[in-house]
């Protein structure tokens, strides 16, 4: 599983950079950088939360 | 189609392709180059005129008769990306067609140095409708469009598809979309937008568009031009189109060539000619550097004669990191300071962002500003090291390839220019005047540069 990112929607609120901190760090504009974006088991809980919680559904888990 | 006044007409011998007809006064000098003007006074060839010179184009295609031909001729998309057409419509072809899948024409020639699209589109709509409508068949697809820059255009193919309904042809039925005047109108997601009725900007998207494009559904975009070489390749033959040539690259090109020349326009040239060969045909004088491929191309800094003397062709241009692009050749003359050149396009490219993601947003003006920095002399060292913080966190985290390419003009424009900056360094410049009218950006766009490096 991956976790993707949709720069073209996200607005920068920083809610998937609080909950998947080994992922995502926000860049000195306030917007996520990405990491690393394979997902591992531990973590489909915290990603599916971010994926919840983005305000404008810009973060998203794909299979691969 | 059903016309069976057919003409059969003989490929045409010699070196040239013709993509834009075949008239005696285009001749130049040189008999791998034609001249076909600017897009002013020139007529379009109507769907007789187009018969005679071509021939009807065959009918009866199937997918693996196509790409044999595509994979032999060496056809690769004309619209900057140089990937081979064949490929293209290989991934179409095997992606799930069951909801159907589309075929687009991109017109949008968004680089403001491109005239080709909307000059092919005028002059010769018949021939990128050949292709078009040839490939829509053999993938059996549900819509075809032409997306097209200006009402010209958009009037051209009006009438192209007009003449060919009431000669009875029975082919796939064409739309024509326009395409704004802004810069990322042609990006690839922005075409596949605007024909679904929504803004022509960027859309984000894992897939590529030839697995999900028009409505989510496969979708084979290319260039015009691409498709008017189609319409040539399967009349008369990959081995005619080829011409005996080898290697990565071959029939004709279109090419834009514009700056400092005495006779701009449109030119179809051969694969491989000298591009000195093209800026003498051009008539360009003292030549201080060339935009090669447009303002997501690169430059070649010229010194003499011998820098010219590199073909025009992806393999050749590679070498030097440069690559023919979207065909534009923009000529620099030594009264124009090239590093001042490049920091004006950048900072147009600047302000072309779609505004829709943060790197992009923000990232582009601190770009702009850095560059600025340098090519006015005002503080290099701060311009540098700023270049080096902000480059990585822009590069590849936009939704489209625009930031990528502005960073990508400013690289070039470092490694072609070495010598033009350490004289500005020293407080000093190539060009004594301090005249900054650009050569190659728009009028509109004009004289922002100085703003930019006061940011």
């Amino acid at each position: 599983m991956k976790i993707v990112i949709d720069p073209t929607r996200c607005q920068g609120h920083g809610t998937c950079a609080a909950l998947l901190a080994e992922y995502i760090e926000m860049d000195k504009w306030h917007f996520p950088i990405l990491n690393r974006n394979q997902l591992s088991e531990s973590h489909l809980e915290a990603a599916k939360k971010a994926v919840q919680l983005c305000p404008e559904l810009a973060i998203k888990i794909i299979e691969d | 189609m059903t016309d069976s006044t057919s003409t059969s007409i003989m490929a045409p011998s010699g070196a040239r392709r013709l993509t834009l007809g075949w008239e005696a006064s285009w001749k130049t000098s040189n008999p791998e180059i034609a001249f076909a003007g600017d897009s002013q006074g020139r007529m379009r060839l109507s769907l007789s005129e187009h018969i005679s010179n071509y021939g009807r184009i065959p009918t009866g295609f199937t997918y693996s008769l196509v790409s044999d031909s595509l994979r032999v001729a060496n056809l690769t998309g004309r619209g900057g990306a140089k990937f081979p057409f064949y490929k293209k419509l290989a991934a179409v072809y095997e992606a799930d067609r069951k909801k159907g899948c589309y075929v687009v024409a991109n017109g949008a020639e968004s680089e403001p140095l491109s005239i080709k699209d909307s000059l092919l589109l005028k002059t010769n709509p018949h021939l990128v409708i050949d292709g078009l409508v040839m490939v829509a068949e053999v993938l059996g697809a549900k819509g075809v469009y032409i997306y097209v820059k200006d009402k010209e255009a958009h009037s051209a193919v009006n009438s192209a598809l007009r003449e060919r309904r009431e000669r009875g042809f029975t082919e796939a039925k064409v739309s024509v979309i326009d395409a704004p005047a802004t810069y990322v109108a042609g990006q690839e997601t922005s075409v596949i937008r605007r024909i679904e009725k929504g803004p022509a900007v960027p859309k984000f998207s894992i897939d590529r568009v030839a697995v999900s494009g028009v409505k989510g559904q496969p979708t084979l975009l290319s260039n015009v031009e691409t498709f008017a070489h189609l319409g040539l390749i399967l009349r008369f033959g990959a081995d005619w189109y080829r011409s005996g040539r080898s290697g990565f690259d071959s029939g004709s090109r279109l090419v834009s060539v514009s700056g400092a020349v005495d006779r701009p326009g449109l030119y179809e040239v051969s694969s491989g000619v000298a591009i000195g060969d093209i800026l003498r045909e051009a008539k360009a004088h003292s030549v201080r550097a060339l935009l090669v491929g447009g303002y997501f191309g690169g430059w070649l800094n010229v010194r003499d004669e011998n820098d010219l003397r590199v073909a025009y062709d992806d393999f050749t241009l590679g070498d030097k990191k440069l690559s023919i692009g979207a065909g534009i050749l923009g000529v620099l003359s030594k009264e124009t300071c090239p590093v001042v050149e490049a920091a004006s396009i950048v900072d147009y490219l600047a302000e072309q962002s779609a505004g829709q993601c943060g790197p992009c947003i923000n990232g582009l003006p601190e770009i702009s500003t850095a560059f600025a920095r340098i090519a006015l002399s005002s503080n290099i060292d701060r311009g540098i090291s700023e270049l080096k913080a902000v480059i990585p966190l822009v590069e590849r985290r936009g939704g489209c390839q625009h930031p990528d390419g502005v960073i990508a003009h400013v690289r070039s424009t470092v490694a072609a220019f070495g010598d033009e900056i350490k004289l500005h360094k020293a407080g000093k410049c190539s060009v004594a005047s301090s005249n900054h009218h650009s050569m190659l950006l728009p009028k509109k766009a004009q004289g922002n540069l100085a703003a930019a490096s006061g940011r």
